[in-house]
């Protein structure tokens, strides 16, 4: 149900989050994520950054690329302890009950708090039941607040491997609208569609005929599929960079 | 809900021309304001407020104008309070927090107040909600006085401050009531800020132990040369002051301006830092989620600089308002 294995990321997260907290924080974090008792487990989420603070965890090398053998593309650097902590409830729940594990969270997503919406969106990739969040990833994308924004975007794997084209073009979209980084796009390169370099360069000549710029990626994505001698030709057009 | 005024015959000052705000007179100078609804204001207002010098604020719940009629209502705009409009504030550099609470009017739908209480627990925990509020009375109805009781228990058992809102009609009377309860509902005055106050409220309010805001509104509360005046008589100590500007005629300047009224007319800078910064922190630090180092800096560099969706489209951040031209 997890696609991946869930017990050793449970094992490795305790591991970071046990060095990375105080004895008390950690005594009371590891006996949460009882799903099925939802005030609780509401109220842990909700508390966390009461419990743990808010400074960036730091990890070693080895275990960067433990997480990375557990659950490929998942990256936690540059993470505060309320976020790990946050998503590390989630890797703790019982999934049995699916109709009810995926109730629970989605009530999360709807009265969630900012950085609360953070963690929400990064714990996408170590989900139980990755399908059933396909609609709620590309709702997110629909944010405007930039933080969440990012962590649907940024070093996160789940929008390249489940999103559909259409929702897939959008983040590119959105992505560069809000002047996010595309190079920390998970899966940029891969998810590259005709579709989406129609858009690009739709989007190139609304931006020219305005006397505006656009990014080099947007570029860099399109030449593969159209050519370098049309980029050339539009750029020249439309005096673009 | 800090304002019910009327919109008709708006009564013009009457005196000649008003001296002009020179902001230099406040340069330099930390404004919290702890009472602002800026749902209601547009992004100028974030900008002068911050080039006035005001670093943090509090948004309290309140009624939007007009009754919801559903709970999602009621929850989305909490939701916003934690969520968008706090993202809204931090891309000016203002730090956004917020109290969270079901206002007198909207208690009278006790159908819908009773769903509300239910939702509540949800968001008082929550980062950044620094008290309950604003609650109390508006037609000092038996709803009204359940609710307002309800609240203060959460409030209490949540160790949240708590923001009254007092009526405008019968208002004595009402504020006497909303302490008189907050006492018999088990509350440390200290942990109870009484809005709206006047020349007429004030003294009980501070007798008694708890905190006196202040609004300053255009002719329906009170005006910032009277504010003068309570603070050369009542000094600072427990007294705040808010603009508790909204969608009506209102000044999201109101503390920045009064600041430099109170040092034009002689008050002390002790003073002056004390009503339009330092209690309001003191106050609402109580609920231990106020951090005055997320003051003026955004921690989030990655929402300041990347993750500008009001500032989208390559737009310098300022625009030259004098400029026919829009690029």
């Amino acid at each position: 149900m997890f696609g991946y294995d869930v017990q050793a990321l449970r094992k490795l997260l305790s591991a970071i989050l046990q060095q990375n907290n105080t004895a008390d924080a950690w005594t009371w974090l590891s006996k949460q994520g009882d799903i099925n008792n939802v005030a609780a487990f509401n109220a842990a989420f909700v508390m966390m950054p009461r419990k743990t603070g808010k400074v960036v965890v730091s990890i070693t090398s080895e275990q960067k690329a433990q997480l990375n053998t557990i659950r490929p593309g998942f990256n936690i650097a540059g993470w505060t302890a309320e976020r790990l902590g946050r998503v590390f409830l989630f890797i703790q729940a019982d999934a049995k009950y699916q109709e009810h594990y995926i109730k629970t969270i989605e009530n999360l997503f709807l009265a969630g708090e900012m950085k609360e919406l953070v963690a929400l969106y990064s714990a996408l990739p170590v989900l139980a039941y990755p399908e059933s969040w396909i609609k709620r990833c590309a709702e997110g994308i629909r944010s405007n607040i930039g933080i969440v924004l990012e962590a649907i975007m940024y070093h996160n794997p789940y929008p390249s491997e489940h999103l559909s084209e259409d929702a897939w073009n959008q983040l590119v979209m959105k992505a560069i609208f809000t002047e996010k980084d595309l190079g920390q796009i998970t899966g940029l390169q891969e998810r590259n569609n005709p579709e989406l370099v129609r858009i690009l360069l739709d989007h190139a000549r609304e931006r020219g005929a305005a006397g505006r710029t656009v990014v080099p990626e947007l570029w860099q994505l399109s030449e593969p599929i159209v050519g370098a001698a049309a980029i050339a030709d539009l750029k020249q057009q439309y005096s673009l960079n | 809900m800090c304002c019910s005024h009327s919109f008709e015959n708006p009564p013009y000052p009457s005196d000649a021309k008003p001296e002009t705000f020179d902001i230099s007179a406040v340069k330099g100078m930390k404004f919290f304001d702890p009472h602002v609804h800026m749902t209601s204001r547009t992004t100028d207002d974030y900008q002068a407020m911050a080039d006035a010098g005001v670093v943090a604020l509090i948004e309290p719940a309140f009624w939007l104008g007009q009754p919801r009629t559903g709970l999602d209502s009621f929850r989305d705009y909490y939701s916003s309070l934690i969520g968008w409009e706090r993202f809204r504030s931090s891309q000016f550099g203002i730090k956004h927090y917020c109290t969270i609470g079901l206002n007198s009017r909207e208690a009278n739908n006790e159908a819908l107040a009773e769903q509300v209480m239910e939702l509540l627990p949800l968001f008082v925990y929550k980062e950044g909600v620094v008290g309950v509020g604003e609650i109390g009375f508006d037609d000092q109805t038996a709803a009204e006085e359940k609710y307002y009781r309800a609240q203060l228990d959460l409030a209490k058992e949540a160790g949240l401050p708590v923001q009254v809102h007092t009526p405008h009609r019968d208002k004595k009377r009402g504020t006497q009531r909303s302490m008189d309860i907050a006492i018999e509902q088990g509350l440390d005055p200290y942990s109870v800020i009484i809005d709206h106050n006047n020349e007429e409220t004030v003294k009980e309010v501070l007798d008694r132990g708890f905190w006196a805001a202040f609004t300053i509104y255009p002719f329906t509360k009170m005006g910032n040369q009277r504010m003068v005046e309570i603070v050369k008589q009542y000094g600072s100590e427990r007294i705040m002051i808010n603009s508790a500007a909204d969608w009506g005629i209102s000044d999201p300047l109101a503390v920045p301006k009064t600041a430099a009224l109170m040092q034009q007319q002689g008050i002390s800078l002790q003073d002056i830092e004390l009503v339009t910064y330092r209690n309001a922190i003191t106050a609402f630090a109580q609920s231990g989620q106020i951090d005055e180092a997320d003051f003026g800096v955004n921690i989030d560099q990655s929402a300041k600089f990347a993750g500008n969706s009001i500032l989208r489209g390559g737009q310098q951040p300022r625009i030259d308002k004098s400029s026919i031209i829009i690029s």
